[in-house]
């Protein structure tokens, strides 16, 4: 054994100590001692730098050089080259910055997580279980919402005290994806304005052809149902102020009769769901539905109709041969003789506060074109977010009905919402487990939508009371 | 005799410089250094999380922003609601199944220890499905239980109608055996692995002396190989409650919880990221593994009165 002299111990130890002191001082590079310097509540103006409403895509800095990582959810279109094309179209107009995708599949909580270290990247889509009173913690403010509010639909989605700190990527009308020629050969000619109306039309499909799906719930996918809670809000109500400003400070929110009727209000859509599972409209097993196989299946016309936003059109379009058959109705609820159809943003995109000044200016202008230029919302069958582009073909139907898009909070009870749900444990539009609660109690009748309700008040009033602003 | 340099009728104290050159200094020295990254790593990525989460359990907050202390109201909340104990309850559908893993691993294990035609084969047959991801075992057996596919199909095979057969994964009064025995399914190989290492330890010599004495194989099993192996048996045993008790990927991956599969760690996930209630998940983890202190304490106390029963019999 070689003899452990001091000279060999010394350059063993040096060495660990080296190791140890570089391993300290890895990954975060991106971030600037406090050059930032912007404050919550003003534009993105410190040291002179444009806010996003004064750039101009395409003539202002087109030398600028910036490596960009974008965190997005929409692995697909990562992977089918979608996003490198809008990538190489705007390199022609910016030919030193280069964008970096990074898809993530389980967005909300992995990017939630990802946003306490500061170095995440320099674009992602902002996560909606952030508190918008905390939106500054992580995301630069880009400019005011009165800039903007005129020329975009949607502005107000991530914006708090006056600034916007996410653009909307695209706008998602609340309806139902249905097969036309399903329907038609089942015998409706008008499609359903109540929750009744619907229910008997799915019976019309069952009666037609048994081996259709007339409702296929895609329970076991999970967000799926968590789509449901959607159309709770503008589309049952028709008040932009329900979901987060009067829902949060109502007792008993959920009870049948809300609005002075039995068929509107939040009741009225989860009645929709029981009573389908209940009457044997579903699908037989829904514990092993399967996502990706339903979209040629609605194609191919054995699924007549299935509850998802206005993204899912192209999805299922693109699924199968018969892309002419998918149809796009409104929600099958009329408020006091007018039928509501709720809008909102889709995932808006955010910029990294502490990153570089020149990727922010980059990220901007990137958002920009993207929002402006690359028709980004056309293509994927949304709501456009600039008010004078046109809507896509399927949303025809959607002609003549309202767009209710969900109002943000004032500043006094902003997140109230957010406290309510969490506290009560409904997060609406981010849990499952309470809308599969409403399947299960179908199937196997172990207790009734009049009993699940009486529990979500139970705990929404108690929440209510705790979380009531002083 | 050993080298006396060092040793003198008056034994002087060492200054610290002659002991950090000698032999004994040294060892001590190349110890520590070696132990020093190990021992960061542990409490980096497992004492300092267990104590920061024992410290949430007392507040009431989210991941991100502020939080309020709140004392012991996320324990007593954890006693009151309905869910959290309802979750523990199932678990002792795994419980038993962890019993009827541990049987089928002694056999398999016993089996394939001796003689056996293809008993590599079977070894690394068995083995398998640990090594593959529970995601995906979860989503393929989310098909293999679909109506009408997988395995109706094979038990219509054997004969069953398929129009019998109950739905495996909505039927709640079956689902979470079904469950319970996907888990097995993809966890047993380890425990084969285990205990044919420990049987192969037994001296064959004992087998002779048995089969001289006219013992049959089942003699051999219980009076040879389980004394000889029951320090490994009785802690698969106690791996086996805790892991039972904190069942989290069969349920989560196949059912998402649903049709009353929620266990307690499926419902603790719920509470912690999505109703962002971080005090209580901390709580309830710390509720849960007082109780698996509790559980294996009683099983070692078992065991012990079992031992002192029947002292006497060679181990």
């Amino acid at each position: 054994m070689r003899k452990i002299n001091r000279r060999n111990f010394l350059k063993a130890t040096g060495v660990l100590a080296a190791a140890s002191a570089l391993a300290a001082c890895g990954g975060s590079s991106t971030s600037t001692a406090g050059s930032t310097g912007s404050t919550a509540g003003s534009a993105a103006g410190a040291d002179g730098a444009k806010a996003y409403n004064e750039l101009t895509v395409g003539t202002d800095n087109t030398d600028l050089k910036a490596d960009l990582k974008f965190v997005s959810h929409r692995t697909d279109l990562i992977e089918d080259g979608t996003f490198d094309g809008y990538v190489a179209a705007f390199q022609k107009l910016y030919p030193n910055i280069t964008i970096k995708y990074e898809g993530i599949t389980d967005y909300a909580t992995d990017m939630t997580t990802r946003l306490t270290s500061n170095d995440w990247g320099d674009l992602c889509m902002i996560p909606t279980n952030i508190p918008l009173t905390e939106l500054g913690d992580y995301f630069e403010p880009l400019c005011a919402l009165s800039d903007i509010e005129n020329e975009y639909n949607f502005a107000s989605n991530r914006a708090y005290n006056g600034s916007v700190y996410g653009i909307p990527s695209t706008g998602n009308a609340q309806g139902i994806v249905y097969n036309k020629k399903v329907f038609e050969a089942a015998g409706i000619t008008t499609l359903p304005k109540t929750p009744d109306e619907f229910l008997d039309d799915l019976q019309k499909i069952k009666d037609y052809d048994p081996s259709i799906d007339p409702l296929y719930t895609n329970y076991a996918a999970g967000w799926t149902m968590t789509a449901w809670d959607a159309y709770t809000s503008g589309g049952a109500t028709g008040d932009p102020n329900w979901m987060n400003i009067t829902m949060p400070q109502t007792k008993d929110p959920f009870q049948k009769g809300i609005l002075g009727a039995d068929d509107m209000g939040p009741y009225a859509v989860y009645y929709i769901l029981y009573e389908a599972v209940k009457r044997g409209l579903t699908e037989a097993d829904p514990t092993t539905t399967d996502w990706e196989g339903s979209k040629p299946r609605i194609n191919n016309g054995q699924i007549g109709a299935m509850v998802l936003g206005s993204w899912a059109i192209v999805q299922m379009q693109a699924a199968g041969d018969h892309a002419d058959d998918i149809g796009y109705m409104p929600f099958p609820i009329t408020v006091k003789g007018t039928q509501y159809a709720s809008a909102g943003a889709d995932y808006c995109y955010g910029v990294n506060k502490n990153t570089t000044d020149d990727k922010k200016l980059a990220a901007m202008l990137y958002i920009k074109w993207l929002t402006e230029s690359s028709n980004f919302a056309y293509d994927q069958g949304g709501v456009p977010v600039l008010k004078s582009q046109e809507y896509p073909d399927t949303l025809k139907a959607f002609d003549g009905i309202d767009l209710v898009e969900d109002a943000p909070a004032p500043a006094e009870l902003a997140d109230l919402a957010t406290e309510v749900q969490q506290e009560a444990e409904l997060m609406l539009n981010a849990d499952q487990t309470h809308v599969m609660r409403v399947v299960e109690a179908g199937i196997n009748g172990d207790e009734t939508l009049d009993d699940i309700v009486a529990d979500w008040n139970a705990a929404w009033d108690a929440a209510v009371d705790a979380c009531a602003p002083q | 005799m050993a080298s006396s340099a060092t040793v003198s009728a008056p034994k002087k104290r060492k200054s610290f410089s002659e002991y950090f050159h000698s032999m004994r200094g040294q060892q001590l020295i190349v110890t520590l250094v070696f132990l020093f990254v190990p021992l960061v790593l542990l409490f980096m990525f497992t004492y300092l999380p267990f104590f920061k989460m024992v410290e949430f359990s007392f507040f009431k907050m989210k991941y991100i922003g502020r939080r309020t202390f709140v004392g012991l109201q996320n324990y007593i909340s954890v006693f009151t609601r309905k869910d959290c104990f309802h979750a523990l309850s199932l678990s002792l559908y795994y419980m038993a199944g962890s019993v009827v893993q541990m049987a089928l691993a002694l056999l398999f294990a016993t089996i394939l220890s001796f003689k056996c035609k293809g008993s590599k084969f079977f070894r690394g047959a068995l083995y398998f499905p640990c090594l593959i991801c529970g995601i995906s075992v979860g989503f393929i057996f989310k098909f293999f239980f679909t109506h009408g596919f997988v395995l109706d199909t094979l038990l219509s095979w054997v004969g069953f109608n398929v129009d019998k057969l109950p739905f495996w994964l909505r039927d709640e009064s079956i689902n979470n055996v079904v469950l319970v025995a996907c888990s097995i399914w993809k966890y047993i190989g380890q425990n084969i692995v285990m205990f044919i290492g420990a049987i192969a330890s037994v001296d064959p010599v004992l087998y002779e002396a048995a089969e001289i004495d006219g013992a049959n194989a089942w003699h051999r099993f219980k009076d040879i190989i389980l004394p000889s192996i029951s320090t490994i048996v009785v802690l698969n045993l106690i791996i086996s409650v805790s892991g039972a008790l904190s069942a989290f990927e069969m349920p989560y991956v196949v059912t998402g919880g649903g049709f009353n599969t929620s266990t307690y760690f499926v419902v603790m996930d719920k509470i912690a990221h999505t109703d962002q209630k971080v005090g209580l998940a901390s709580a309830m983890a710390v509720v849960l593994l007082l109780l698996i202190v509790i559980v294996t304490y009683a099983q070692k106390a078992v065991e012990k009165w079992l031992e002192n029963r029947s002292s006497g019999v060679t181990k």
